[in-house]
């Protein structure tokens, strides 16, 4: 049995750890409340700037949750596992990368690099120094099976605990869900791995 | 559990079947060739690009590929509910559809194919090949599915053309793996793929089978490798460890081997640090171009086609050592008994994945 | 010259997305890689695109960029050499 002992929703207009709202902002675009966000997590990171809008959400999130784990210091480098999906890939930065060599005439090589949806897994592993399993898979939607086989077999295999998260950005719209699963309850949510809490989970920030 | 890979098949320049493309291999033909004012600047471009001229040729590839592996393999398979199709690519058909590209390609192939679950897309940058392979047997060993199909397909767009020049990526003459003159790579397009499956008797020739396999991140810079080749280092120690193999019952590596002047020196230093150091190693993409999404599937393909020849491919394009640690390019084709074979794959994000696979 | 100088580090805040940096925090000797502005390789890269979009200079080998880049005063001094 393991368990969600963190997660964390944002969408354009608000923000919410473990079930509590954390952030409303509900006048401004998405990428002030990303920024938002990373002002009031107070660290000094400033490659957070140079990000894409996908990895400041994944990152975001992430740095969010770690604030409420307290066991995640505990675990070796390669213990954790990064597991990530979405729908549109990176089209966000798609779209701007194929703007700058077309309308502006030249391609721009700080969006190429940000044209595939598993930098934020990079970007998450940089910060956190983590060198453990990574896979990142597109889908329709939100697929909470398929998360829970796959942290399971994850858990068998070589890892320790998993981060996860489906991050979706296309142009005004932010879809971020990620959540920690640890093989106990560290922080006393109570959440079993099942695929029907973390399809709950998921649907419950749209409320 | 065993878990058998077979069913190969493979559509690039050089052929349309494996055995196709492995023939051209062994005759030292390259796909490679070069393609007039296709660069940003309206410059000549050294390319693996297909012949194909058709209306949708991304969708087109799939299909012909996979039609070809379904006459491999038991009909009931593509149907079956205990199957699943994995599809490794890294843009789709991006130049087409700048939006929902994959999507699209995913649906096409399940309609095409009436199968019965949504295909599952694993897209990781250049490892997506070998990490839908290693998705493939992870979920076939938990007893989720029996049967995987595993399809990777990217082709040549403007999109991805003009990313890798923009980061002064592309070499102007066909790709050195390895080679001290290394000057970048080559992209190339491919469809590639392979089945893998709990029951032997679902192939009707000979597989092969699927030892192990792993990915493991470099934590260092999101679009350049470790400069101590951590998580390639940390994948194959992994893959070694969870498949019980010794380095020394490595019979041959194929590497990623893109021929950046980063990359390939970041090989070495990794199997230098793993002692593999004297493995005779190639990279097959001096043949066929970095096919992205696709390299890892494909090059899977021409490692299976490896073991069944008894026969190591040498590295084309490559002269002299040009790694600070040297490892055991393979310089001329050579008949060897070949029983285990790595294949490693890295690429943005700090990804780096490997697998193992074995004569039976 | 000075002119060129302001313009430069406009363009260099703009095209690198510095945020939070005005063109008065920049001094025109400090360098821009390593501490200072921390810019990397990528930025290394913008800034051949930021020579040939806004002053109309191509930059083939970006191996070259390592000496241009140094500074304010040696990107300004790149650019009036090369017009001549």
């Amino acid at each position: 049995m393991s368990f969600i002992t963190s997660y964390c929703s944002i969408s354009v207009d608000s923000c919410f750890v473990n079930g509590k709202l954390f952030l409303s902002d509900k006048n401004n675009a998405e990428k002030d409340l990303l920024k938002s966000l990373f002002k009031n997590l107070q660290i000094d990171y400033p490659k957070f700037y140079k990000m894409d809008a996908l990895c400041k959400a994944a990152f975001v999130g992430t740095e969010l949750m770690r604030k409420q784990l307290t066991s995640i210091n505990y675990y070796r480098d390669d213990d954790i596992a990064l597991i990530f999906s979405n729908k549109n890939s990176s089209a966000d930065t798609d779209i701007k990368f194929h703007n700058s060599y077309t309308s502006e005439a030249l391609p721009s090589p700080a969006l190429f690099v940000y044209t595939l949806p598993n930098i934020l897994m990079g970007e998450i592993a940089i910060r956190n120094q983590w060198y453990g399993e990574n896979l990142f898979f597109i889908a329709p939607d939100f697929n909470a099976d398929f998360f829970e086989n796959y942290i399971r077999i994850m858990l068998e295999k070589n890892s320790k605990a998993c981060l996860c998260g489906w991050v979706d950005v296309l142009e005004n719209n932010v879809d971020a869900f990620l959540f920690f699963v640890e093989q106990s309850d560290s922080s006393k949510l109570n959440l079993p791995l099942t695929s029907k809490i973390l399809a709950n989970l998921y649907k419950e920030k749209n409320n | 559990m065993k878990i058998f890979i077979g069913a190969e098949n493979a559509i690039s320049p050089l052929g349309n079947t494996a055995e196709k493309n492995f023939r051209s291999l062994v005759d030292g033909v390259s796909g490679i060739r070069l393609f007039n004012g296709v660069g940003f600047n309206k410059e000549d471009v050294y390319l693996s690009k297909t012949d194909f001229v058709v209306e949708n040729k991304f969708q087109t590839l799939i299909k012909n590929c996979l039609d070809h592996v379904q006459s491999k393999i038991d009909k009931q398979i593509f149907l079956s509910e205990k199957t699943i199709l994995i599809f490794s690519t890294t843009k789709g058909d991006i130049d087409k559809h700048l939006v929902d590209a994959i999507g699209i390609s995913a649906n096409a192939i399940q309609k095409e194919y009436k199968l019965y679950h949504h295909p599952l897309t694993v897209s990781n940058a250049c490892t997506s090949g070998v990490q839908a392979v290693n998705l493939a047997a992870d979920l076939i060993n938990a007893n989720l599915y029996d049967n995987a199909i595993i399809v990777g397909c990217d082709v040549i767009s403007n999109f991805v053309l003009y990313g890798f020049q923009s980061l002064f990526a592309i070499s102007d003459e066909p790709c050195a793996p390895f080679d001290a003159k290394r000057k970048g790579l080559t992209l190339g397009e491919a469809c590639a793929a392979l089945v893998i499956s709990k029951n032997k008797p679902v192939f009707h020739d000979h597989p092969v089978e699927y030892v192990s396999g792993s990915s493991a991140n470099d934590a260092n810079h999101i679009s350049g490798p470790s400069k101590t080749g951590e998580g390639l280092f940390r994948s194959v120690k992994k893959t070694l460890a969870s498949g019980k193999i010794d380095v020394r019952e490595i019979d041959f590596i194929s590497a990623h081997g893109t021929a950046t002047i980063y990359n390939d020196e970041m090989e070495s230093i990794a199997f230098d640090r793993l002692t593999m150091d004297q493995i005779p190693l190639n990279s097959f993409k001096g043949y066929l171009g970095h096919t992205l999404g696709a390299a890892g599937v494909l090059e899977t393909v021409m490692c299976m086609q490896t073991l069944k020849n008894n026969l190591l491919i040498k590295n084309l394009g490559f002269d002299t050592a040009g790694t600070s640690k040297e490892v055991n390019v393979v310089k001329e084709n050579k008949n060897s008994e070949v029983n285990v074979i790595l294949k490693t794959a890295s690429g943005f994000g700090g990804a780096n994945a490997s697998l193992l696979i074995r004569r039976i | 010259m000075e002119s060129l100088k302001e313009d430069l580090k406009k363009q260099i805040i703009n095209q690198l997305n510095l945020e939070d940096v005005k063109p008065s925090d920049i001094n025109d000797d400090a360098p821009l890689f390593g501490d200072g502005l921390g810019l990397d390789s990528i930025d290394a890269l913008e800034l051949i695109v930021l020579l040939e979009k806004y002053h109309g200079i191509k930059i083939t080998d970006p191996e070259k960029g390592k000496h241009i880049f140094v500074s304010i005063n040696s990107m300004a001094d790149y650019i009036v050499n090369s017009k001549k």
